[in-house]
C-alpha cells in the first residue's frame, strides 16, 4: 500500500558505527587516572570508623572482649559498599568492626554507632526516640534532626569539607563517653555560619 | 525507577565503576585531622545518573520547591531537552525532542510505575495528573527511547514521578496560598506510623484557578478547580521485603467555551459554553523482595479509573495492569534485567456531533516481556547493555523493540556513552476508531480565509509509528565546582501519522505516510559559583524535517504543524542562592524560540522565588512566574482551528504560600 522507495533503511550503517566504536574502545588501554577526590560519603564513612576510636561504650555494650563493634546504617545506604571496605579487617580496642544495614528498631538496638542519612528525616526522629537510653552513638547529617531528636553527632558540610557537631549532653545521657580529643575538633553546636 | 533500571542500579554495581580500593584504604588510614582537610566532590548527579548510558535528568524535591512549581508541567520546565509550553489555565503541551502538541504522543509518563498517559490518544491529560508537590521525592526524565525497558509509547522519552516513601512524610504538613492565577491553594498531609516497620500518609489538596485572556482580549473561559486526595502505606517487615500500597483520587471542574462543530454555521463552528467534570482514581500495590544486593524482584499491580464528561468528549476508562521485574547478577560480569507484564484497558465512549467512535466500547489487551543484559566488558571501564522489549497488543499484534548501549568511563570524572534503539508508538483508540468533524480554516489568497468542513476518520489498519534513534553523550566534572552533561541524537522516524485524502475533498482518513528525521543537542551545566550560589544553565537545540509519501494539502499542513511547533533553540538558566537565617532566593530565566505554526514570537521569561524558613515549623514563600511581560502566549490549541487571536495569553503571576510542618 505504501511505497518505501524514497528512504533506505539506516539501520545497517548505525550498527557498523556501533561495532567500530566498540572495537576501538576495546583496544584502549585501561589507564584511567586517579586524580579525583573522594566523594562526600566516602569521607563520612571514614569519619564514622574514626568516631569509634574516640568513644567509650559501657561494659555491657559488648558480649565479649572480641565481640564485633557494629556500625549501622539506617534506611537507604548512601555509602554503597565504601563503608564496608574501609572497616574491613579493622579492629577498635580488640573489637572487629562490622557494618550492618538496619531496617528496624530492633536491629538498630544491636548497633554501637548508627548513621541515619538526611533522606530519612522523620524516621530519624522516631528511631532516636525509640533508642533513648540504649547505648548507640547516633550520627546524622540533618540540622533539624540533630537539634530536636537527641542525636550525638551531626555532619556539616563547610566549603566542601566535612565537619561535625557534637551534643555531649545527649551522649552522656545515653551512657557514652566521648573523648575530649574529639570534642576539641568538633564545631561548636549552634547555627551554621555562612 | 526508569533511570535506575537503565543504570542497573543496584548501588554496588554502579559504585564498582568509580571507587578504587587503593583510595579507600588511604582514607581508612587517615586520622580525623587529615579527614577534616579533604575537599570532597559534592557536585553533579547521584552516582546512578553519572553511570547511565542515556540522557537522564533528575528533578529533585529541592528543585521542585525552589522553582516554585505547583504542578507537574511546571516542575518539568527546566529539564534540558524537554519542551514544556503552557496552553491555558489547565492545559499544557509537553514533549521531548519534537512533536509538541496538547495531544503530544511520543512520551511515556508514569507515576510510581503506573502509566499515566491515556490510550485514548497516547498522550497525557496534564490537568488530571498531579499529587501533593511536597510529597514528590524526585522526577526522573530520560530523553530518548526507553522502549527496551518500558515498551511502546516510550518513543522520545520517559518520565517517572516518584513519590516519597511514607516514612519520609511523617507528621503534619499544611500549606495554603493564593495569587492572581491561583487564588486559592490548600494542601494538607498527615503521616503516621502503624508500628515500627509500617508507615502511612494521607493527603488532600484543593486549587482554584482563575480565567486568563485570549490574545485578542476576550476571556479564555479557562477557569477551573481541582480537588485531589490520596494515601500511601509502606511496610518493611524484615530486611528482604517491602510492601507498598497507595491510591489517589481527583475531581476537576471546568466551565469553558469551545468551538463546537456546527454544519449550520457559516464558519462550521459555534462557540458553546460547557460545564464539564473530570474525575478518577487509582490503587496500586507493590512487593519488592531482595535475595541479595544483586538479586531482587518487584511485583506490582494497579487499577486506574478515569471519567471525562465534556461536550466534545465523554469517556469512562478502566485499566488493570500487572507487572513483574527481576534483576539478577550472573557470574561477575553480567547483570540481567527481565520481566513480564499484562495490561487491559476497557473504555466506554459517547458520541456527539463532533466526535464519534466506532466501536463505542473496546477492551484492549497488552502482553509484554523484556530482557536486558549489562555486560562489564572491561571492569570499571566499559560496559555494554543490550536487550529488547517484546509486546503483543490487540491493534498491531507483535512488536519488537531492541536497543544497545555502551558506557565508557575513561577517567574517574568523565563518562562517554552511545546507543542505538528502536521504539514504536502503537495506535491509540482515536487513531483506530474516531470520526472527527471539524471546521478547517484555509487561506484563499489575498490574505482571506474560508471555512470548510472536514471529516477525519480513524483507520483500523493504522500501523505503529517507528523510530530508530542514534544517541551519544558525554559527562564530566572538570572542576570540583563544575559539572557538564552533553547529549546529541539523530532520530529516524517512519510511519508517522498522516491524513490521507479520499474521493470526497472534505474527507480524510488517518494513515502512516509521514516520515522524516530530527537531530539535536542538549547541554547542561551545574556550577557552584560560591558556597551559597549555584547556577544551572541549559541549552537545547532541535531541528525537525518531516516529509510525506503522498502529497496532499492536509499532510502539508500537518508537516508545517509538526515542524513549526517545536522551538529550534531553548535556553534556561537557574540561579539558587542560600542566605543566612533560612532565606533562599531562586531565579529561573528561560528563552524559547518562535513557533511558526502558531505565529508565536520567541520570548524571554523569568520565574523567581523568595522564601524564608522562619523556624523548623513555618515557611513563607513568594513565587513570581512569567514576570517579564504582563502576558505572553506559549502555545496554541490544536483541534480548534486557530487564528492568532484564539491563543490564550499566559499572564504574569504572583503567589504567596505559607507552609506549616509539625
Amino acid at each position: 500500500m505504501n511505497s518505501f522507495s524514497k528512504k533506505s533503511r539506516r539501520q545497517p550503517a548505525g550498527i557498523c558505527f556501533l561495532l567500530g566504536l566498540l572495537l576501538l574502545l576495546a583496544s584502549v588501554n585501561q589507564g584511567w587516572s586517579q586524580d579525583g577526590s573522594p566523594s562526600e560519603y566516602q569521607v563520612k564513612a571514614a569519619f564514622l570508623y574514626n568516631f569509634g576510636k574516640f568513644v567509650s561504650w559501657p561494659s555491657n555494650a559488648f558480649a565479649q572482649a572480641d565481640a564485633p563493634l557494629v556500625i549501622g546504617v539506617f534506611g537507604s545506604n548512601p555509602f554503597h559498599d565504601d563503608l564496608q571496605r574501609i572497616v574491613a579487617d579493622k579492629k577498635i580496642d580488640g573489637h572487629p568492626v562490622v557494618v550492618r544495614l538496619v531496617k528496624s528498631v530492633d536491629e538498630a538496638k544491636s548497633c554501637h554507632i548508627l548513621f541515619i542519612s538526611a533522606s530519612q528525616l522523620t524516621a530519624a526522629g522516631n528511631l532516636a526516640g525509640a533508642l533513648h537510653g540504649v547505648r548507640v552513638l547516633l550520627v546524622t547529617e540533618n540540622d533539624s534532626a540533630f537539634e530536636s531528636d537527641g542525636f550525638e553527632i551531626n555532619f556539616v558540610l563547610e566549603e566542601n569539607k566535612i565537619r561535625f557537631e557534637i551534643n555531649n549532653k545527649a551522649a552522656m545521657q545515653t551512657g557514652l563517653t566521648i573523648s575530649s580529643k574529639l570534642l576539641a575538633l568538633a564545631k561548636p553546636p549552634g547555627k551554621p555560619n555562612l | 525507577m526508569a533511570l535506575l533500571l537503565l543504570a542497573n542500579s543496584i548501588a554496588v554495581a554502579d559504585d564498582v565503576a568509580t571507587t578504587n580500593n587503593a583510595d579507600l584504604s588511604k582514607l581508612a588510614d587517615m586520622d580525623i585531622n587529615q579527614l577534616m582537610q579533604i575537599q570532597v566532590s559534592i557536585l553533579g548527579q547521584p552516582q546512578s545518573v553519572s553511570q547511565t548510558p542515556a540522557a537522564v535528568s533528575v528533578v529533585t524535591q529541592d528543585d521542585i520547591k525552589r522553582t516554585g512549581a505547583q504542578n507537574i508541567p511546571e516542575a518539568l520546565r527546566y529539564v534540558p531537552g524537554l519542551d514544556v509550553a503552557q496552553v491555558d489555565s489547565s492545559q499544557w503541551a509537553v514533549t521531548a525532542r519534537g512533536f509538541n502538541d496538547i495531544f503530544a504522543d511520543k512520551l511515556l509518563v508514569m507515576q510510581d510505575g503506573r502509566s499515566i498517559y491515556t490510550p485514548l490518544f497516547s498522550g497525557v491529560f496534564w490537568d488530571v495528573q498531579g499529587t501533593m508537590m511536597e510529597d514528590i521525592d524526585r522526577i526522573e526524565v530520560v530523553r530518548g527511547p526507553g522502549a527496551t525497558l518500558w515498551g511502546a509509547n516510550a518513543m522520545n522519552g520517559v518520565i517517572d514521578i516518584v513519590t516519597k516513601n511514607a516514612e519520609d512524610t511523617q507528621g503534619l504538613l499544611a500549606s495554603a496560598g493564593g495569587g492572581n492565577v491561583n487564588p486559592a491553594h490548600v494542601a494538607v498531609r498527615y503521616g503516621g506510623a502503624i508500628n515500627s516497620n509500617a508507615f502511612y500518609r494521607v493527603y488532600g489538596t484543593y486549587d482554584d484557578y482563575s480565567a486568563n485572556q485570549l490574545m485578542n482580549g476576550d476571556s479564555a473561559n479557562d477557569a477551573w478547580q481541582v480537588a485531589r486526595g490520596g494515601f500511601r502505606t509502606d511496610w518493611n517487615p524484615g530486611s528482604a521485603n517491602t510492601f507498598t500500597f497507595q491510591g489517589d483520587g481527583y475531581m476537576n471542574w471546568m466551565n469553558y467555551v469551545f468551538g463546537f462543530y456546527d454544519p449550520t454555521s457559516p464558519t462550521y463552528s459555534t462557540p458553546i459554553q460547557n460545564a464539564a467534570t473530570e474525575d478518577g482514581g487509582n490503587v496500586l500495590g507493590r512487593w519488592t523482595h531482595e535475595f541479595s544486593d544483586t538479586d531482587n524482584f518487584k511485583l506490582q499491580a494497579y487499577y486506574d479509573y478515569s471519567a471525562e464528561d465534556l461536550a466534545v468528549f465523554n469517556e469512562q476508562r478502566n485499566t488493570f495492569d500487572l507487572d513483574f521485574h527481576d534483576q539478577i547478577a550472573v557470574g561477575n560480569r553480567n547483570m540481567l534485567n527481565w520481566g513480564a507484564g499484562y495490561r487491559i484497558t476497557a473504555d466506554t465512549e459517547k458520541d456527539n456531533p463532533m466526535i464519534q467512535f466506532n466501536p463505542l466500547s473496546e477492551n484492549v489487551n497488552l502482553y509484554s516481556a523484556f530482557l536486558q543484559d549489562e555486560i562489564a566488558l572491561l571492569p570499571d571501564t566499559l560496559s555494554l547493555t543490550f536487550g529488547s522489549k517484546f509486546e503483543h497488543n490487540d491493534y498491531t499484534g507483535f512488536e519488537f523493540e531492541p536497543g544497545g548501549r555502551l558506557l565508557w568511563t575513561p577517567t574517574k570524572r568523565q563518562t562517554v556513552w552511545a546507543s542505538i534503539s528502536r521504539a514504536v508508538r502503537t495506535p491509540s483508540r482515536v487513531e483506530e476508531s474516531i470520526t472527527l468533524n471539524e471546521s478547517q480554516r484555509v487561506p484563499v489568497g489575498g490574505g482571506n480565509y474560508a471555512y470548510v468542513p472536514m471529516t477525519i476518520e480513524g483507520n483500523t489498519s493504522f500501523q505503529s509509528e517507528e523510530l530508530i534513534a542514534y544517541e551519544a553523550g558525554y559527562r564530566a566534572e572538570p572542576l570540583k565546582q563544575l559539572s557538564l552533561d552533553f547529549a546529541a541524537f539523530y532520530n529516524d522516524y517512519q510511519h508517522i501519522r498522516s491524513e490521507q485524502p479520499t474521493a470526497d475533498p472534505t474527507a480524510y482518513y488517518l494513515a502512516n505516510d509521514l516520515y522524516g528525521d530530527s537531530y539535536g543537542v542538549e547541554a547542561t551545566a551545574t556550577w557552584q559559583a560560591l558556597s551559597w550560589w549555584r547556577l544551572q544553565p541549559n541549552y537545547t537545540f532541535l531541528v525537525m524535517d518531516m516529509q510525506t509519501r503522498t502529497e496532499n494539502p492536509a499532510d502539508d499542513g500537518l508537516i508545517g504543524q509538526i515542524e513549526g511547533s517545536s522551538p529550534r533553540h531553548q535556553f534556561t538558566i537557574r540561579s539558587s542562592m542560600d542566605f543566612p537565617r533560612g532565606v533562599t532566593f531562586d531565579t529561573d530565566l528561560r528563552y524559547v524560540d518562535s513557533l511558526q505554526s502558531f505565529q508565536i514570537d520567541s520570548y524571554f521569561e523569568l520565574d523567581a522565588r523568595l522564601a524564608w524558613q522562619i523556624n523548623k515549623n513555618w515557611e513563607v514563600a513568594l513565587v513570581g512566574q512569567n514576570l517579564l511581560h504582563s502576558e505572553h502566549p506559549e502555545f496554541g490549541p490544536t483541534y480548534v482551528n486557530t487564528e492568532n487571536g484564539r491563543i490564550t495569553d499566559i499572564p504574569r503571576s504572583v503567589f504567596l504560600k505559607v507552609t506549616y510542618k509539625f
